[in-house]
């Protein structure tokens, strides 16, 4: 899905997204899921069904029920070539494991304006996701920052 | 400098500050795979599967690996390193694009060995290399070497 483009959001608008939370629920890496994805990296398959950590971009955004389009969508994305990536943060405190139910969580933690010179701006988004073992143990967390480009001068 | 391969790494037991991680080549990054990511990850956008809209946006009809992947080779360098399961913090940026066709190396050199309740730990820089460019991406990560 492609996001319309839009004008120039208020700046209000992007602030008030902070701590929007995602429904969140839970997220089972299949062994067909985990084959492609490995094969995908150029890797050989991880042993003991150990899931490679590739999967922590798309596990939590799909486990915490949004979308990379939702995602842009908050943040009124002018349209899909105007996002730019300024970092990924994967924390891994435990192997994943193919079959296994985890439960994810996910929010917006942070969301900011910032000029870029001669009058442009993009907004800074920033979306952190908890991923939890059955149990409730934290088997890894991960830190998106996008920022949204806008095209018209502030 | 170039980077040692896997054969001639000291012992994890003897790394030190400055040292090499071996390098992990991905010899082409195949258009193929974005595909299959962008389903996988339900990826709408298009800029990873079709190369006229790449082409428009100044790309010369090659799409753009999606940013996960570019993690991933430096995971899978970690890996090859250091063994599976090793990589406990990986934060990375973006500064370019990986483009479909690209031969890219994967590099890393520890910034730090430490020990934390018993279990030892390095910090490293790494990053993606693409000859003839600036590093398209660029960060760190942390590594606990096995008992």
């Amino acid at each position: 899905m492609s996001v319309a483009p839009r004008p120039l959001p208020p700046e209000a608008e992007i602030k008030a997204i902070i701590g929007h939370q995602f429904p969140g629920g839970p997220y089972t890496v299949a062994h067909w899921e985990n084959f492609l994805l490995t094969e995908c990296t150029g890797a050989d398959l991880l042993p003991d069904g150990m899931v490679h950590p590739v999967v922590l971009f798309h596990m939590p955004i799909l486990g915490s029920r949004t979308t990379i389009g939702e995602m842009f969508g908050l943040g009124q994305a002018e349209s899909d070539f105007s996002i730019g990536i300024e970092s990924y943060d994967w924390e891994m405190f435990k192997p994943l494991i193919e079959e296994t139910p985890y439960k994810i969580s996910g929010k917006i933690v942070d969301a900011e304006r910032r000029l870029t010179g001669h009058g442009r701006s993009h907004d800074r988004i920033q979306f952190q996701f908890e991923v939890a073992e059955p149990d409730g143990t934290l088997a890894a967390r991960t830190t998106i920052t996008w920022h949204y480009g806008r095209s018209q001068s502030v | 400098m170039s980077s040692p391969s896997l054969k001639d790494v000291p012992p994890l037991k003897n790394v030190k500050v400055g040292d090499a991680i071996p390098d992990w080549l991905m010899e082409s990054v195949r258009p193929e795979r974005m595909r299959t990511m962008a389903a996988i990850l339900r990826d709408p956008n298009p800029v990873h599967w079709d190369r006229e809209a790449c082409a428009k946006i100044g790309f010369g009809h090659r799409t753009i690996n999606q940013g996960p992947l570019g993690l991933s080779y430096m995971v899978n360098m970690l890996h090859a390193w250091a063994g599976p399961g090793c990589v406990k913090r990986l934060y990375m940026t973006f500064p370019m694009a990986v483009l479909d066709g690209d031969r890219i190396t994967a590099k890393g050199k520890i910034t730090a060995v430490r020990e934390e309740g018993g279990e030892r730990f390095v910090d490293c820089d790494v990053w993606l290399e693409r000859e003839g460019t600036n590093n398209p991406l660029e960060g760190r990560a942390t590594i606990k070497l096995p008992d």
